[in-house]
């Protein structure tokens, strides 16, 4: 098993892929940042965003690391659909002809994947945000934050964003539609689902609202505090969505035939 | 023990009986030809063998057993499929690499297997570069990793230029008579084969239509020994008397059916008839295949 995810670490990193995503994905987590330095204290309609000084402040931006989300699904996707676009399927079920270890030990891969770019956009976010709140005569208390539970929902939800990508991408198995399907899903469903509050209650519910309830960020925005679930249960709905897309990703490609 | 048996296989693609009850085996130390027009079913059997694709019914076994239960599949068979089955991003050498670590073989492999089919050169180049010909003995090279005593080749000459048909054909020669590996090798093109198998299985539509040793396919039941000679119609005339069946070709050449080299000239001797030239006709393969699968 340890030699199966070798070998699929050793597929993912041996292609260009990998650094190209991880660039574009602390690119827009740059880019949010810049937005949350700039946009910090500001006052509109009677309502002021937290200042660059406040703990929430260093919340709200830290928070930003959530959106490589969408880059490391779009990685699980490609990581499945190259293997069908490409044909190397055939290769590596030659070589591990019990399909059942593979699936698993893509998604062992696609974990270890996604938690090594949670570690890079967290890193970013350190070198990027706690200077801002320095340099603005702030202080940073790890402890009396939120920051290491929002690290540690940034984490989760960046390791099972691969996994949905996997699934995902054994499921449609043609990758620009796989790509697509996982930008609508992020960017339009879930966004849809997550800001009008009427559908909260159905958002809440999503793999990215029980991202969110994991990260719990319970400040107001300017749009009314979020409808989300505690953290323990998003953390639950989001192993569940984990094992269901793992599943997905067996069932659709253990019988299948390699024509 | 049988390196590859394949019993009473059947496999459907919805309407399309790809494969029809083919029952063949390989065995060590010999190269088979498997061949068929275009759509006959050979991919759709090798690939059942590989475990890639599930039979209706029916068995194709590797020493006994299905290849999904083989315990290190690579270290057993070696098998070239598509040329197409690589990352174009990833370089060769890491391409087989990616292998060796799944099949838990040595990593230097890689190298080796490269210099063996004369890649080493561009080992660290990417594949997306390569040309059709680079692509199959890189395919090759993956078939070879594990030093493997079964061979399952499906269309390898693909792409190859003459001196690399001529390179592969050393190659698979070698494996089976000087490894005593098997070898099994799918073909449309006759001529790529004829010099490098021992027996050939002939599928059409997806059924088996000849199989046997290559020299008694083309040798077929109607052999004819071409004679050259200066006094034809007098040996014609001998030759009828003794029953055999004789077609003038020229002036002073004749084919002649129902009696063997030996016996022609025994009796050519018998009647002081000096024979220039007398050979056994083979009918080309192509032709007997064409036959074979022709309006099937
Ligand atoms: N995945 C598939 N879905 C539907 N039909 C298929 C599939 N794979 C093969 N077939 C059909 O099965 C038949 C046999 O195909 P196969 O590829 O085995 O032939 P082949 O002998 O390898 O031909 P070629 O010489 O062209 O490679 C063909 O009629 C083909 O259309
Ligand atoms: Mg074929």
């Amino acid at each position: 098993m340890t030699a199966l995810v070798r070998a699929e670490l050793h597929k993912l990193f041996t292609t260009r892929l990998w650094w190209i995503m991880m660039i574009v994905m602390i690119l827009l987590i740059g880019i949010s940042l810049g937005f949350a330095i700039g946009s910090a204290g500001v006052e509109s309609n009677g309502l002021s965003t937290p200042a660059r000084t406040s703990p929430e402040w260093l919340e709200l931006a830290w928070s930003a690391g959530a959106s490589g989300s969408i880059f490391v699904m779009i990685l699980g996707v490609i990581m499945m659909t190259s293997e069908y676009r490409y044909q190397t399927v055939t290769g590596t079920f030659l070589a591990t002809p019990r399909r059942t270890p593979v699936i698993a030990a893509k998604l062992v891969a696609g974990l270890i994947v996604g938690a090594l770019f949670a570690v890079a956009a967290l890193l970013f976010e350190t070198v990027v945000a706690i200077p801002a709140v320095l340099i603005s005569g702030g202080e940073v208390s790890l402890t009396a934050s939120h920051i290491p539970q929002i690290s540690l929902g940034i984490l989760a939800n960046l390791a099972l964003n691969v996994l949905f990508g996997i699934g995902l991408g054994a499921l449609v198995r043609n990758q620009i539609a796989g790509v697509v399907a996982a930008i609508v899903w992020s960017y339009a469903i879930e966004g849809i689902f997550s800001s009008f509050p009427a559908l909260q209650p159905v958002g809440k519910w999503l793999p990215g609202g029980a991202a969110r309830a994991l990260m719990s960020i319970d400040i107001d925005t300017g749009l009314g505090r979020p409808d989300l679930l505690p953290a323990w249960a998003g953390a639950l709905v989001l192993i569940a969505y984990a094992v269901l897309f793992a599943f997905v990703a067996s069932a659709t490609t253990v019988r299948r035939d390699i024509t | 023990m049988t390196a590859i048996e394949i019993r009473n296989l059947v496999k459907s693609f919805g309407a399309v009986k790809a494969v029809d009850d083919v029952t063949f085996t390989v065995e060590a130390g010999s190269v088979t030809g498997y061949l068929g027009p275009n759509g006959a079913g050979k991919t759709t059997t090798l690939r059942s063998l590989l475990s890639l694709v599930t039979p209706d019914s029916g068995e194709a076994l590797i020493h006994g057993r299905r290849y999904r239960d083989i315990e290190a599949p690579l270290a057993e068979v070696g098998a070239v499929l598509e040329a197409t089955s690589f990352h174009p991003g990833r370089t060769a050498a890491n391409h087989l690499r990616g292998l060796c670590i799944a099949g838990r073989l040595p990593v230097k492999r890689a190298e080796e297997a490269l210099g063996q089919v004369g890649l080493a050169d561009v080992a660290g180049k990417r594949v997306g570069g390569f040309s059709l010909g680079m692509r199959q003995r890189l395919a090759l090279a993956g078939a070879i990793l594990g030093r493997p005593r079964v061979f399952i080749l499906d269309e390898p000459a693909n792409g190859l230029d003459p001196a690399g048909i001529e390179w592969l054909r050393g190659f698979l020669r070698h494996l089976a008579h000087d490894q005593g590996a098997a070898v099994l090798v799918s073909s449309h093109v006759l001529s790529e084969v004829e010099q490098t198998v021992d027996d050939v299985v002939i599928l059409a539509r997806g059924k088996l239509v000849r199989q046997g040793a290559l020299d008694e396919i083309v040798t077929g039941d109607d052999a004819s020994v071409r004679v050259r000679t200066a006094r034809a119609p007098e040996l014609a005339d001998a030759l009828e008397a003794a029953g055999a069946t004789v077609e003038r070709v020229t002036e002073d050449t004749l084919r002649v059916r129902g009696l063997d080299s030996e016996a022609i000239g025994q009796l050519a001797l018998d009647r002081r008839i000096v024979l220039t030239e007398v050979g056994q006709e083979r009918s080309d393969l192509q032709k007997v295949f064409l036959e074979l699968t022709e309006g099937r």
